[in-house]
């Protein structure tokens, strides 16, 4: 081969181009877009493959910038970061753009330029490549959107999994922890020195207020008291619903002595009046405490020893609290063992009655009794009601025990006229409980006891709480109306603390109003407390009542009463309940 | 683990060690890198410190916190540490675009660091706000844009900017290693500092500033139109305003000549 003298000689290692090559034509028709621009980024030349992708025409682009061909948000980037990098580098590579084409066409590409400086009087240049990046660019949309969607749904299942274990942990109807919780973070509780104390509040007659005025109002109260326990209790402490009203604080104490004032603290943020359902309601609880769990000590065992010693608050009057004391034969081991031990005990006549008197206070005269229930343990002795009623209560022994009370009240009525009769007849006043009032039987024992023993209905007077009555007020209507038409008294037991409602004043066929022994407690020497007793005795006198006040235990209280109209009183200034034969030597002392 | 603040921002210091603090702040979308054309017109006689806003250049991505960059103010503080730090005292802070608000908002908080404040293309809103005729030259749904320009390249700017360079025929200024990592920033916060930066109305805050300032005003500047900083220099009490002929945003850049002469020539004006 002969070099022809129209090839240009090679010239060091840069190889001849084809002869035939039309540079021109290359450049024109390139696969891709290219353009020059000049030192101000105006183009100065563009290929007929860009003007031919765009749609522009090149008497419109040339003298133009660059950048009024993309988009703003494109050309802003361009401006921040192509030129500058372009200016310092020399180069950009593969910028993703749209340039716009006509009729604002967006036409997505990949742009890369390289700058040549300015060298011996010939001004810097920009040499721009635009390769149409359809395809790229549509892939690389979805793998952006991918990633943005993955993180989305990697912060909801983050988001999701955290609600999970909040719902998990927590009691969804307070927020505090639930039992499951509740053991989760005693774990985290745990390590050297004094382990936790746990207490146990147990809201006193929650029941009752669900019972009365339904689950919805019983809800409510346990929210109100969750966040009264909450704001009582410091951040730390662990507080937790573990079911139904029973709320379990778990504490670290340095000092042993600071268990008294926080509890205190916690009783006394449960006393404040709670308005449910736009019903006033008194909440009490019975708090057991069991401090400083030991290094073996589980969750379990610190809660059973709290469990215990709240069965003794609430045996020992309630609205209480105690501390477990592993040396005492607490009255409350085993509720199991007291219902076994109870219904063992009312088969083999353990029970007792003891009557509390009930005077005329205008005259002093003893007008009736109250009956009170006894339990005669064989090994705990003389134990009373709030020992063991509620566990009857619970478990329906109370049927039993309840027809029992009614029964031997009546026959010990009977037996007093026997034995003294031309003494003043005396009435006879039985508790009956809610879950006697709903007990369909109620009615057949009151009237065959009376028949039985051939007491004088109206000598017998039934007490009953305004909660049992608001439990289910037509069933209890029924039934009222029922003992009414025996010829049986009835009264309003605890008047005071639960609704104090007129409206079933009025409803319920009721003949005795008698009020709660914690109003009489301040009666003469708190003005409050004074108000409402006289309020309740007119309340009583204008729906033509008889006003009773109970738990009387001074003279000053007496007088006030005696200054208020009270028709009867009954309390310790009088007489404790006194058994059957003491009460007749008691009686036959008063009289003479 | 604390890291210190001239880690966390990448600081750079050079220039005469006794000489006045000349201190730089880049603006989105580079890094100190872009100040590189007119240090030579400083290094004689001040003491200049060049550092990387969080997210960008070589910081430390660790210290990335969403939130804390969730507003100028981050920024402000991180620049204020900085100086605190190094023990800056009169500094003269020079900063570029987004970043001159961050040194009003710095300003504004510490006027006794500061000697002057040379804002290089400011602006303190991007977006028009109609109801004051205030016109910042861009609307919401442009910096939407802007944002969507950034997933965009987010491949590409995730790749750190490798030097693909098919056949450059000038020799770069820049040795090859700052080459490599020239504006690398991470995507995912390129959008933030972007979305805060943009979004942001400084405003109010411009005349809280009694800092002296220069305002140096480019020509054709897409991102800071010359309305915007007959506006700041307005706002700002004592300011002086100075027209650059630079064409683009950066002129510290394409022009960094003029840039720096004009700088200089402020500094040296009697406070």
């Amino acid at each position: 081969m002969t070099a022809g003298p129209e090839v240009a000689p090679a010239t060091g290692s840069t190889p001849a181009l084809p002869a035939d090559l039309d540079l021109e034509q290359l450049y024109q028709q390139a696969p891709c877009g290219y353009l020059v621009l000049a030192e101000d980024h105006t183009i100065s030349a563009v290929n007929d493959t860009f003007l031919h992708w765009t749609g522009h025409h090149r008497e419109d682009l040339v003298g133009t910038r660059f950048d009024a061909l993309l988009p703003v948000g494109d050309r802003i980037l361009f401006s921040t970061h192509c030129l500058p990098q372009l200016a310092v580098i020399g180069a950009v590579g593969e910028i993703v753009i749209d340039v716009l084409g006509t009729g604002g066409v967006r036409r997505p590409a990949l742009l890369t330029a390289a700058r040549t400086p300015a060298t011996d009087g010939v001004p810097a240049s920009t040499r721009v490549i635009v390769f149409s990046a359809h395809e790229r660019r549509r892939y690389e949309q979805e793998l952006i959107a991918a990633l943005h969607r993955a993180e989305e749904s990697d912060d909801r299942r983050a988001g999701a999994e955290a609600e999970l274990r909040f719902l998990a942990h927590h009691d969804p109807l307070t927020g505090l922890l639930n039992r499951s919780g509740l053991l989760a973070e005693a774990d985290a509780l745990g390590g050297p020195g004094a382990g936790p104390s746990a207490l146990l509040i147990d809201l006193d007659g929650f029941k009752a207020v669900n019972d009365s005025l339904g689950h919805a109002a019983g809800d409510e109260l346990l929210v109100v008291v969750a966040r009264r326990l909450r704001a009582a209790v410091r951040e730390s402490a662990v507080l937790a619903r573990p079911a139904g009203d029973e709320f379990v604080l778990l504490e670290v104490f340095a000092d042993p002595a600071d268990v008294e004032p926080l509890v205190e603290r916690l009783i006394g943020a449960l006393s404040a009046p709670v308005l449910v359902h736009g019903v006033e309601v008194v909440v009490s609880a019975s708090i057991g405490v069991a401090v400083g769990a030991g290094a073996d000590d589980t969750l379990e065992d610190l809660l059973r020893r709290a469990d215990l010693a709240m069965y003794r608050a609430k045996a020992r009057g309630r609205n209480r609290w105690e501390q477990y004391d592993p040396s005492s034969t607490d009255p409350a081991v085993g509720r199991l063992q007291l219902l076994g031990d109870l219904r063992r005990g009312v088969v083999a006549g353990e029970l007792r009655l003891h009557y509390q008197p009930r005077v005329e206070v205008r005259t002093g005269v003893l007008a009736g009794v109250e009956a009170l229930v006894r339990w005669n343990h064989p090994t705990r002795g003389l134990l009373p009601p709030s020992a063991f009623i509620e566990a009857a209560e619970e478990s329906g022994l109370i049927r039993t025990l309840g027809a029992w009370v009614i029964d031997e009240a009546i026959a010990q009525a009977v037996r007093w006229q026997a034995e003294d009769p031309h003494a003043a007849p005396v009435e006879m006043a039985v508790n009956l409980s809610a879950r006697q009032l709903a007990d369909p039987a109620l009615v057949g024992a009151v009237t065959g006891a009376l028949a039985r023993h051939r007491l004088d209905p109206s000598l017998l007077v039934l007490e009953i709480t305004e909660t049992a009555l608001m439990g289910d007020p037509a069933g209890a209507l029924a039934t009222l109306s029922a003992l009414r038409a025996l010829g049986v008294g009835l009264a309003v037991d605890d008047f005071g603390t639960g609704y104090s409602s007129l409206t079933y004043l009025k409803h319920f066929p009721i003949d005795e109003l008698k009020i709660d022994r914690s109003f009489v407690a301040g009666l003469g020497t708190d003005h409050g407390d004074s108000a409402i007793v006289a309020s309740c005795i007119q309340l009583a006198h204008a729906l033509g009542l008889r006003a009773v006040a109970e738990g009387v235990e001074t003279e000053t209280q007496r007088l006030a009463l005696l200054d208020l109209g009270c028709d009867l009183a009954q309390g310790y200034h009088y007489a404790a309940p006194l058994a059957a034969d003491v009460l007749r030597s008691w009686s036959r002392a008063l009289s003479r | 683990m604390t890291t210190s603040v001239a880690a966390r921002n990448h600081v750079t210091v050079t220039g005469r060690p006794d000489g006045p603090v000349v201190l730089f702040s880049h603006g989105f979308g580079c890094d100190q890198g872009m100040w590189q054309r007119v240090l030579p017109y400083f290094t004689e006689d001040h003491r200049v410190v060049l550092f990387d806003h969080v997210g960008a250049g070589r910081s430390d991505p660790a210290a990335w916190n969403r939130e804390k960059y969730a507003s100028l103010d981050g920024y402000a503080a991180d620049l204020l540490e900085i100086c605190e730090e190094l023990d800056l005292r009169d500094v003269v802070l020079v900063a570029h675009s987004v970043s001159a608000m961050m040194a009003v908002v710095a300003a504004a908080a510490r006027p006794d660091r500061f000697s002057r404040l040379v804002l290089v293309a400011p602006s303190p809103c991007y977006i028009d706000d109609p109801g004051s005729g205030y016109v910042g030259g861009f609307s919401r749904e442009d910096i939407d844009g802007l944002l969507e320009s950034l997933d965009s390249n987010y491949f590409a700017w995730a790749a750190a900017m490798a030097p693909m360079v098919m056949g450059n025929p000038g020799t770069p200024e820049l040795g090859a290693e700052l080459t490599g990592s020239f504006c690398r920033t991470d995507p995912e916060m390129a959008r933030d500092f972007a979305r805060v930066t943009f979004l942001s109305d400084s405003r109010l805050l411009l005349q809280q500033v009694t800092t002296p300032a220069l305002v140096l005003q480019c020509s054709e500047d897409l991102l800071a139109p010359v309305e915007v900083g007959r506006y700041v220099h307005q706002q700002l009490a004592g300011s002086t305003l100075v027209q650059l002929a630079a064409t683009g945003h950066c002129p510290h850049v394409s022009a960094p000549e003029e840039t720096a002469t004009a700088i200089l020539g402020y500094l040296q004006t009697v406070r």
